[in-house]
Order: C-alpha cells, then sequence, then structure tokens
C-alpha cells in the first residue's frame, strides 16, 4: 500500500513540476507576449481542458509501443511514460489557470513599480510575490488533477505490481476482482493525499493573503 | 534640473499624440485638456512607461502618482517600503521608519497595517501620495492625484506636495481637471486636445486664451470659490 500511494505521489509530482515548467512560461507569454500565436496556445489550452486522459494516454502508449515512433527507447510500463503522460494532461490546466491570475492581478502594477524608480530586479521579485498564490493554486489543482487520474496511467503504465501500480489502477484492479475493501482502501488514501493538497493550497493562500 | 523634450510621438491603439516640445521644472507645469485629450498618454511617454519617438531627459529618481493607482497585496506600510527599500537600496528597517512618516503625512498613520487592497479609493491615493513623495523624486508625475480625496483634505495635500517641491527643486509635471490644483501647484500650462498642444505658456495666460473648454474650467472654479 505505502509502496502505491508513494509511487502516485512521486509520479504526480514530477508530472505537476514538468508542466509548471512548460505552461507558467506559456502563461506569462500569453498575457505579456505580443506575438498572434498567444491566441492560438491559449485556444489549445482551453481545448486541452476537456482532454480525455484515455486519449493521451493512447498517444503517449501507441508513441512508445515497441514498434511505435519512439519504441526504441524502451519506456512503455515505466513510471517515466507516466509521467510523461500526465504532464500532457496537466499542462492545459495550470496554463489556463495561471493565464486566470495573472490577468486578475492588476496589469498596471509593472508600470506603477517603474514609474516609482524600482529597479528591474526587484519589479520582477515584487510581481513575482504578487502572482505567486495564483500560481500555486494552478499547480496544485494540477497535481490533483494528475494523481486522480486513470486511463493514462493504465495504458501506459500498465499497472505492474511493484513497478507501475498507483492509487487508481490499483483500485480498478481491486475492483474487478471484487476485492471492494481493497478498493475502498487506496480510495481512502487517495482522498487523503487530495485532502492534504487542498489544506496546502489553502494553508498558502491564507499566508499570502 | 529640470524635463527637457524635444517632439515627442506616441500611439495608444489609434490615438496619436503628437507634442512638439515639452519642458517641467520646479515651478510647475500643470497638463490640461478635456477627456481622451492625451494628458495621461503624455505623462506615460515622458516618464519611458509607454513606446515613444523622441528624447525627454529628465532626473533619474521619479516618481508618479497615477490616476488609479496600483497597490502589492500586503499592508499600507509594507506597500510604501518595499518601494522605498528597493528605490533608494536603504535597509528595510530604514524604508519602514520612512513609510510610517510618509504615512502620517497624508493622514493614513492610524490605517497603516490595513491591507492596501481594501483601501478605500481616496485612501488608496493617499497611499500613492505617500509611496511618491518617500521614494524622494527629483522628478514627479501627478495624475489627478487629489480626485477622490475629501475637499476638507486637499489643500492640507497640495500643501504637503508643494512644500516637497519648493524644499528639493523637484519637476513637477500634474495633469489634472482641477484649475483649483493646477493653481496651487503650477506657474505653467500645456493645454492638450485631440493628441495635440493647443495652448503652451504660464498658466496665467493660458487660462485667459480663448477656448472653450478652458473657458468652462474658468467659469467652474469661479463658482466653486
Amino acid at each position: 500500500m505505502l509502496e502505491i500511494a508513494a509511487l502516485s505521489v512521486a509520479v504526480s509530482i514530477v508530472a505537476t513540476l514538468a508542466a509548471a515548467v512548460v505552461a507558467i512560461p506559456a502563461a506569462l507569454w500569453i498575457v505579456h507576449g505580443r506575438s498572434a500565436a498567444r491566441t492560438v496556445v491559449l485556444a489549445l489550452f482551453g481545448a486541452g481542458l476537456g482532454l480525455p486522459p484515455v486519449a493521451v494516454g493512447l498517444a503517449v502508449a501507441f508513441t512508445f509501443w515497441r514498434s511505435g515512433p519512439l519504441g526504441w527507447v524502451d519506456l512503455l510500463y515505466t513510471p517515466t511514460a507516466m509521467a510523461i503522460a500526465q504532464t500532457i494532461i496537466v499542462v492545459p490546466l495550470i496554463g489556463t489557470l495561471a493565464v486566470i491570475s495573472l490577468r486578475t492581478s492588476d496589469d498596471t502594477l509593472a508600470m506603477q513599480l517603474a514609474a516609482l524608480s524600482v529597479p528591474r530586479r526587484a519589479r520582477f521579485y515584487l510581481i513575482a510575490r504578487e502572482v505567486a498564490p495564483g500560481f500555486a493554486a494552478a499547480i496544485l489543482a494540477g497535481f490533483g488533477r494528475a494523481v486522480a487520474e486513470v486511463g493514462a496511467a493504465q495504458m501506459t503504465g500498465g499497472n505492474i505490481e511493484g513497478q507501475t501500480r498507483v492509487l487508481t489502477t490499483a483500485t480498478m484492479l481491486a475492483v474487478g476482482k471484487g476485492e471492494f475493501g481493497e478498493a475502498f482502501s487506496y480510495v481512502a488514501v487517495l482522498l487523503g493525499i487530495m485532502a492534504v493538497a487542498a489544506g496546502v493550497a489553502l494553508t498558502l493562500q491564507r499566508r499570502w493573503a | 534640473m529640470g524635463i527637457t523634450a524635444g517632439r515627442l510621438v506616441a500611439r495608444r491603439g489609434r490615438f496619436v499624440l503628437d507634442v512638439p516640445d515639452f519642458r517641467a521644472d520646479a515651478s510647475g507645469t500643470a497638463v490640461l485638456g478635456p477627456n481622451g485629450a492625451g494628458k495621461t498618454t503624455l505623462l506615460y511617454a515622458l516618464q519611458g512607461l509607454i513606446a515613444r519617438d523622441g528624447s525627454v531627459e529628465k532626473p533619474i529618481r521619479a516618481a508618479a502618482v497615477f490616476a488609479r493607482p496600483a497597490v502589492l497585496r500586503g499592508s499600507a506600510l509594507w506597500n510604501v517600503a518595499a518601494v522605498v527599500s528597493a528605490a533608494l537600496q536603504v535597509s528595510f528597517a530604514d524604508a519602514q521608519s520612512r513609510a510610517r512618516s510618509a504615512l502620517g503625512d497624508v493622514g493614513l498613520a492610524i490605517r497603516w497595517s490595513a491591507d492596501a487592497r481594501t483601501l478605500s479609493t481616496g485612501e488608496r491615493q493617499r497611499l500613492a501620495i505617500a509611496r511618491a513623495l518617500a521614494v524622494e523624486p527629483q522628478a514627479m508625475f501627478l495624475d489627478e492625484p487629489f480626485a477622490n480625496i475629501d475637499a476638507d483634505a486637499r489643500p492640507d495635500l497640495r500643501a504637503l506636495l508643494r512644500s516637497y517641491v519648493e524644499r528639493t527643486r523637484c519637476d513637477l509635471v500634474l495633469v489634472t481637471a482641477s484649475l483649483a490644483d493646477a493653481r496651487a501647484m503650477c506657474a505653467n500650462a500645456v493645454v492638450l486636445r485631440q493628441g495635440h498642444v493647443v495652448h503652451a505658456g504660464s498658466l496665467a495666460g493660458v487660462t485667459s486664451a480663448r477656448d472653450e473648454y478652458l473657458q468652462a474650467l474658468v467659469a467652474e472654479s469661479r463658482l466653486i470659490l
């Protein structure tokens, strides 16, 4: 159980952080950049919010299948493949939420600080501090989606005991075998993890508010 | 020191500001004109906050009060102290004591711990004035700084800003729709209309010009006084 829960958390944390590394700079570019392609990327994020994990799982599984385009890297049925799939699932969510948080923050703030002779580096720090709570909420929401997702984890991980079994895929297997007690305990742990994530989000927001 | 600009062109969307030249010093220059004439655009262009063609010479340390001041998350005291510490490169403790005295000067002493985002519009403007003065600027750009401030507090705040300007010989540009504010703080004026300067010179000279907007401005100030 501990192993399964730990792998769930580890894979989803890696996927969420990887997604944040892509999505947050993208959000900054969407809000502050000038290129017309921004609208296209924002639309892709919007569409991606409803992206079914099974579709992503299918695409990643196909890509890493032994005879697939990237079959030679031998990643299918590894935690890495699961993390890659979850990253793709989570990028649109973090990106969209980060864009919303940037748009609701005062866009004249950067100008105001410049107009008060605040040096560039301090301006950057003060604005980062301003948008941090919104970004933290976006990242935690992303983690929630990643850890709760089952379709892609099943297809790219294969639910191999001791290797790629996570809470969601373990639950599916247990229900399939009629082991409801076991299934309920997995779900209880999963809900516990979600509660901790929500608690962290709330604490951070309180502290920053 | 003085603010000096040659021809200045700036665009905001379809609007084009085209000013042949501009000067301001400690005697104060008021920027007058109807809504949409380009007053704020001129202020932003002088400060280099928006893209512009033409160069502006001005002191390095400037401060601005925007018509709608932006504030940071945190207390009023923190808002001023964070800016002061960054702009003047002083320790945070030093910045805090300067911030406390600046907030006292604008009548926000008892509101120092309030979250800046919860302040009323007028209180936010006072905060913005405190913040601008605490930066110890050599040039000030004020955009309707008293618009939402109680009538009974306006004279004190005008006097506060004016005494700073007189003491430090700080250059002053004031965008305003109030002749009383302009008279209290500025000896000179430029009048904008649709992005162009239609009058420039001494405030008294400008306000006696044959101009519908200016005549209305003068009539209104007589009505009040």
